[in-house]
């Protein structure tokens, strides 16, 4: 609990606004522009344990992280970081920070009312790896166990050469956790066929908009009971 | 802020955790991207899941003088497995210098290969100030001052996965903050570090982002 990410979250979280879906911007590709399509306000299927009060995520998406929309942290699926700032989830991502506790505030709680370490400084999931990272490269502490260790030596490898267009895709990765919680299952494989450069159109906000939304509203009455603000407001 | 995390440590805290609980897992999983897409990387859902092409986090820092990124694969596994290096394999590891995601400056691509004994190398192509460079896995590859290691890890995530599936599956809570699903598991990884100042003059901003693709298709 006391380690160090903390200190670097709560820096952010004062000094900059942690989140911010807005309406999910992109970079325009040519020019550099911030495109920011209109999120739609999805039909929401029944979830078990909602109220029955449906939700705008919109202000979830706009809310402040730092100096960025929540959307602009999103959209397209990128790590950025700002080497003005101090590092640190969502500016980077080190091997410490609890990104999921940091995600799940940003995208359910009003970041005016509570700060985005709120899940983090109970915490909801383990705070820390259960090994010490290493404080000089290669940083990640060493494999546990005994498991068979490359030899570490060689030459006259024997490499493909074919080029990038020879292969499929399987897997892309950029924010933790947005793939994995912002994408419903059965558009994962598409999400994971596409890039940034797609992201930036827009294409995704709709189905992340919608994910958000069902969440809020299985959630809201859950986060009210805790004496917690959503973001989102009721339709 | 301090004060109001302390409010929420009591009971507040399990109030809290069942609702998210159980109302996320409903809706698939927060993870980082461990089995993810499980239609190819996920053996509950897959039958010959892709495991050395399931990208399962990447980090990326900064220091006063370096950008260090770890881009992470193969896992979460037992610790009596070796490193999976797959030949077939391109990885991609993107750095885009502004933040145009539009032709990144630095598209870094890797692969793994053996030697006529059978030993593992791994070669990088884009580096920034080094270009294409191989040499050995689990063996540290410095030029110009960049520092690169491909090798097997610790799986440095944390997150109760566990508790989330128990709980999705039996409707009751399974929570717990102590119980972390990537606890005493390895991965394999590929950790860069690269001085700030072979990405460029002015270099004020930088997105990360990486993929994975295999040579003549999925399996």
């Amino acid at each position: 609990m006391n380690r160090n990410p903390y200190r670097a979250l709560l820096a952010l979280t004062v000094a900059l606004p942690l989140f911010a879906l807005t309406a999910c911007g992109g970079e325009d590709n040519d020019t550099g522009t911030v495109v920011t399509p209109t999120p739609t306000t999805p039909t929401t299927p029944t979830t078990p344990g909602q109220t029955g009060t449906s939700f705008n995520v919109s202000r979830c998406l706009n809310q402040m992280v730092g100096n960025q929309t929540v959307a602009s942290l999103v959209v397209p699926d990128t790590l950025q970081i700002n080497f003005a700032n101090a590092s640190g989830f969502p500016n980077g991502r080190q091997l410490a920070d609890p990104v999921i506790d940091v995600t799940l505030a940003v995208l359910f709680l009003d970041l005016t009312k509570h700060p985005a370490t709120t899940f983090a400084s109970i915490p909801l999931n383990p705070p820390a790896n259960d090994l010490p990272f290493r404080t000089a490269f290669p940083y990640m502490a060493a494999p546990q166990g005994t498991p068979p260790i490359a030899s570490g030596t060689g030459a006259n490898f024997n490499f493909r050469t074919d080029a990038p267009s020879a292969y499929t895709r399987v897997d892309r990765m950029g924010m933790p956790a947005v793939a994995t919680a912002l994408i419903r299952s059965d558009s994962k494989t598409a999400y994971n066929d596409d890039s940034p450069e797609v992201d930036a159109t827009g294409k995704w906000v709709p189905e992340i908009t919608a994910t958000l939304t069902g969440l809020t509203n299985a959630l809201a009455d859950d986060l009210a009971a805790a004496k917690l603000t959503p973001c989102a407001t009721p339709n | 802020m301090t004060r109001k995390g302390k409010y929420l440590g009591g009971g507040l805290a399990a109030l809290l955790a069942i609702p998210l609980i159980v109302a996320v897992a409903d809706r698939g999983g927060f993870a980082a991207d461990h089995l993810d897409p499980p239609a190819r990387t996920d053996a509950a859902v897959d039958p010959t899941p892709d495991r050395a092409a399931d990208i399962t986090d990447i980090y990326a820092w900064h220091t006063a003088d370096n950008l260090i990124i770890a881009f992470n694969f193969a896992g979460p596994q037992a610790t009596n497995l070796p490193a999976v290096y797959d030949r077939n394999v391109l990885y991609t590891l993107n750095i885009s210098t502004s933040d145009s995601v539009t032709n990144p400056a630095f598209p870094i691509r890797f692969r793994f290969g053996t030697d006529a004994a059978g030993n593992v190398g791994i070669r990088l192509e884009n580096v920034p100030g080094v270009g294409t460079i191989e040499g050995p896995v689990e063996t540290t590859l410095s030029r110009n001052g960049v520092q690169i290691r491909a090798g097997l890890y610790d799986d440095p995530f944390f997150f109760d996965l566990q508790g989330f599936k128990q709980t999705q599956s039996t409707g009751t809570l399974s929570f717990d903050n102590k119980r972390n699903f990537f606890a005493g598991q390895n991965l394999t990884g590929v950790v860069l570090q690269i001085p700030r100042a072979l990405l460029g003059t002015n270099v004020q901003k930088v997105r990360i982002w990486g993929d994975t693709a295999r040579f003549g298709g999925q399996i």
